[in-house]
């Protein structure tokens, strides 16, 4: 009982340090430029036959400056005729690159003359934020938008990153993996293939379907993380088999040694299932060490993203690519401590 | 499916009181220590954040009216505009409510309202809420500085769910800006309008969107609802305040107000340029020199990239609005206004809307809570029906104002109706001119030519060329100032808007007799007015005068400067008045 106390409050320790922090970022007086305008740029409308109650527009994400397109693999792409507005009003041809019924995924191309370039989000850029964190989303839906008038925006949160059990009609959702499910509203017309971002803008995953979950029957809200689809988009670009693409997540933890060798520091041994990322032990004069990590500390947030166990902070650390800034929250007798440092 | 009070308390108090020892050791956690020397400068602008966002609630939640018809059935959401009560709701809250409303304050009283003014076009309806002279009211915001992202709050009565009238908020962020909904039938066309992510439901029509400082930024109508039922789904649509401030005016005047025409209609080419594709022959576009093929650069002084932005830009302005508009065509740019047409001509109030878009207010899950009462016998004069208006008594009312203090200033004057001698010099100019006004025409002498000018049959081909217009305005302006005696056809209270070549708040009234039309403008502390546009007739340009500087100098009072506005140009000549002398 003590622990789960404990736990407990831990995680509503992060919580305030989380809310602190997101209110303060989204709060400052920055227009939303990076936030808003750029993920909204990168968003292009679709439109194609509809066919009954299923609509004739939806909504794709530029992932490349040559005119890649990614969206949900649904009854647009596959009606033959597929046109794509990109945020400055231009209309371009679409071809099919390639498809992932076990993705629900297709990956188009604009047809162009091979000199223009095009607004696009950085998919290395991608992350996956944990539940909890706030979104948002941008798409064409109920094509509010025409011409070159900027997609809608909507803000939510992460439900829950958890494996979808939903379907339409006789249509049962394909991926095995987990997807994120959000508390905002997007599964309205048109929103499939949209861009889910962060709230600093960063790209997370691609809008889902309109569908209903099989147990209930409510209306799904989700979309699916980059971090599963960039291999399969990248299998699909290269012309390799999708099949071969593993389903699963593809990030390793930060191995003991890594962590030891290159940051400078050793956590307590996962002795338990869930053992909190307490620091066992820091090197002087090491990366951890400069930036002021001590023997002790427990880790409590990487970033955004609350830590609770070490395998969750050794998964955390993996995903940060090598050179990038990023905050480590600890608790230090009781404390919070803030701790700047630069991924090695 | 609420379990009842007793029982939900009953069976969550443990948890909660759990939860409350957690954040109660979590306060002390954070601030014993440690938690203010991580983010020392921070946490007072997070901790004044908060006091704010409770600080802008207490404020304006007292503005947000619950809107419903006497039976208490139904109904909607509303907003206090002024302390005497004026407030702004969807024209589909108050359509098929009748001309008197209840309407409920988050103090928890009921207030009887009456119907102002309508906008069908526009789903905009003004009441006015009766008992007090200091309601609180709404601080108005700048609804064009609004971008996507910005946090908002929409307050209203959604499922009618407050039973003292304390509104709901719900919160969310901008989706987009200058958006545009189709109308219905012309009926509830959103043009401008602010798309939003809070929740919009049945009940909330008609009540205000906060920026989140509190300042009113728009009035909530309607939302995406498709095939899910009439309930929020993330896309909703309000109307721009920018669009309401330019309507609240002439709502005030009890008419049914109208949205405008242009007379010449848009298309974007293939280069996306926004050109004019048609121009009817008879309009003031085409004596303006507009055609065919020209770009049109600008329109109420916003650039376009569509045919599209001319239509959100076109549909915030009342009908009778004079809209400055820039042209490039083969001469090159030219800058010139015209004045909107009516869409509808209105001479009944249209029917009760039933667009598929509609949050449509909600019948209230106990009407016994609701009030019954019909409306007290002393509101029934606020209320006067009339063809072609919302409620005549604002006019009316209106009109009095207006003209009672013209007739105060010019009763006690002899000769007003007599005939007018003017000594008249063009500023610059050396040569005076004789200027002469009667009941049945009038004359200008320039440089030894003379123009006249007759009542009965005016020709704008015997206006002096220097001064069009100035004589078939100054037969008005006489008439005018004949006050009781004038023998006006019809008058009607148009409203106030701000004045075309000044920029000054004016009172507008409109009068007619046989075929010429006249909007007077009455600036706020002159019983006598700043302007005149007469419209001798249909197919013709107007003439219009600017008064400047009324003088009592003289036999009967007349203005230091009358200003020409020349139509081709848009350029102000003005001439001196020198003396004005009663000729027997």
């Amino acid at each position: 009982m003590s622990r789960l106390r404990s736990r407990r409050l831990l995680c509503d320790i992060a919580f305030v340090v989380f809310i602190c922090l997101g209110t303060r970022c989204s709060y400052a007086d920055v227009r939303l430029e990076r936030q808003i305008d750029q993920p909204a740029s990168s968003v292009v409308k679709l439109f194609g036959a509809g066919l009954g109650n299923l609509d004739s527009y939806g909504s794709g994400t530029l992932v490349s400056p040559e005119g890649h397109v990614v969206t949900v693999w649904n009854h647009l792409v596959n009606s033959g005729y597929l046109t794509a507005v990109t945020s400055d009003g231009q209309r371009y041809q679409l071809k099919v690159v390639g498809t992932s019924a076990k993705h629900d995924l297709a990956v188009l191309q604009l047809e162009h003359d091979g000199n223009q370039l095009f607004p696009c989000i950085d998919l290395g850029d991608a992350l996956r934020p944990v539940a909890g964190s706030e979104v948002r989303a941008f798409s064409n839906m109920f094509h509010v938008a025409t011409g070159n008038e900027p997609v809608s925006v909507v803000h939510g949160i992460v439900a829950a990153d958890a494996k979808l059990s939903a379907g339409l009609g006789r249509w049962e959702f394909p991926l095995e993996s987990p997807v994120l499910i959000l508390d905002a509203i997007t599964n309205n017309s048109g929103a499939a293939g949209g861009l889910l971002t962060d709230f600093s803008g960063r790209p997370v995953g691609v809008l889902g379907r309109e569908l209903r979950h099989t147990a209930s029957g409510t209306w799904v809200n989700y979309a699916v993380p980059f971090a599963t689809l960039n291999p399969v988009i990248k299998a699909i670009r290269n012309g390799e088999s999708v099949a071969a693409v593993t389903d699963q997540q593809t990030v390793n933890p930060v191995s003991y040694r890594q962590l030891t060798e290159r940051w400078g520091m050793t956590l307590l041994p996962d002795v338990l299932k869930e053992t909190p990322a307490y620091i066992d032990n820091v090197t002087t004069g090491s990366l951890t060490g400069r930036a002021g990590l001590r023997r002790g500390d427990l880790v409590v947030m990487v970033d955004d993203a609350v830590i609770q166990t070490g395998a969750e902070l050794r998964t955390q650390l993996a995903r940060i690519r090598s050179g990038l800034r990023l905050t480590i929250i600890v608790d230090r007798d009781g404390a919070l401590v803030t701790m700047e440092l630069r991924a090695p | 499916m609420n379990a009842p009070h007793g029982s939900r308390t009953a069976t969550q108090a443990p948890g909660r009181l759990a939860s409350a020892t957690l954040y109660t050791l979590l306060v002390i956690v954070l601030s014993a220590s440690g938690f203010s020397s991580v983010s020392e400068a921070e946490e007072p602008d997070w901790l004044r954040r908060e006091q704010n966002r409770i600080a802008v609630l207490d404020r304006i939640a007292p503005t947000v009216v619950c809107v419903m018809p006497p039976n208490g059935q139904g109904g909607g959401s509303g907003v206090l505009i002024s302390g005497d009560g004026f407030a702004i709701t969807n024209f589909h809250v108050t359509s098929g409510a009748g001309n008197f409303l209840k309407c409920g304050l988050n103090d928890g009283k009921v207030y009887d309202a009456v119907i102002v003014g309508i906008d069908p076009t526009g789903d905009v309806a003004m009441i006015q809420l009766q008992g007090r002279t200091d309601f609180p009211f709404a601080d108005v915001g700048d609804s064009d500085e609004v971008r996507v992202g910005d946090e908002v709050m929409a307050l209203g009565n959604p499922f009618l769910l407050a039973d003292d009238f304390s509104p709901t908020v719900t919160y969310g962020i901008v989706s987009g800006v200058h958006r545009y909904q189709y109308p219905a039938n012309s009926f509830l066309e959103y043009t401008d309008c602010i798309q939003i992510d809070a929740s919009i439901n049945p009940g909330n029509s008609g009540g205000p969107l906060f920026d989140i400082n509190g300042r009113w930024i728009g009035i909530n109508g309607r939302a995406s609802f498709e095939q899910r039922g009439r309930v929020n789904v993330g896309a909703a649509y309000a109307i721009s305040v920018r669009q309401v401030k330019l309507f609240q005016g002439h709502l005030k005047s009890g008419r049914i107000v109208d949205h405008g025409i242009t007379e010449f209609s848009v298309e974007t080419d293939a280069n996306g340029r926004v050109q004019i594709a048609d121009v009817i022959e008879s309009s003031e576009a085409w004596r303006r020199g507009l055609r065919a093929g020209d770009e049109l650069v600008s329109f109420a002084q916003r650039s376009l990239t569509s045919a599209n932005d001319f239509k959100n830009i076109l549909g915030i302005f009342p009908s009778g609005t004079r809209i400055p508009l820039t042209v490039r065509g083969p001469d090159g740019q030219r800058t010139t206004s015209i004045r909107l047409k009516p869409l509808h001509e209105f001479q009944q109030v249209p029917p009760s809307p039933e667009p598929p878009q509609e949050p449509i207010p909600v019948q209230p899950v106990d009407p016994e809570d609701k009030p019954q009462d019909e409306t007290p016998a002393e509101l029934a004069s606020l209320f006067e029906s009339r063809d072609g208006f919302t409620n005549f008594a604002f006019n009316r009312r209106n009109q009095q104002r207006l003209l009672s203090r013209l007739i105060d200033k010019l009763d006690k004057i002899d000769g007003v109706d007599a005939t007018w001698k003017m000594l008249v010099m063009e500023e610059g100019g050396t040569d005076s001119m004789t200027m002469v006004v009667g009941r049945e025409g009038a004359g200008l002498t320039q440089n030894g030519i003379p123009f006249h000018q007759t009542d009965d049959d005016p020709d704008a081909a015997a206006e002096p060329p220097d001064f069009p217009g100035l004589l078939t305005a100054a037969l008005q302006w006489h008439r005018l100032f004949r006050g009781k005696s004038a023998g006006w056809a019809e008058i009607v209270y148009e409203g106030t808007e701000r004045q075309f070549e000044t920029g000054t708040p004016v009172d507008v009234l409109i009068t007619r007799v046989g075929p010429v039309e006249c909007r007077w403008l009455f600036a706020e502390d002159n019983p006598l007015p700043s302007g005149v546009d007469v419209q001798a007739s249909a197919g013709q340009d107007e003439a219009r005068l600017l008064f400047d500087g009324w003088s009592s100098d003289g036999a009967i009072p007349h203005p230091a400067r009358l200003g020409v506005v020349i139509p081709a140009s848009g350029e102000v000549r003005w001439l001196k008045v020198q003396s004005l002398e009663i000729r027997p």
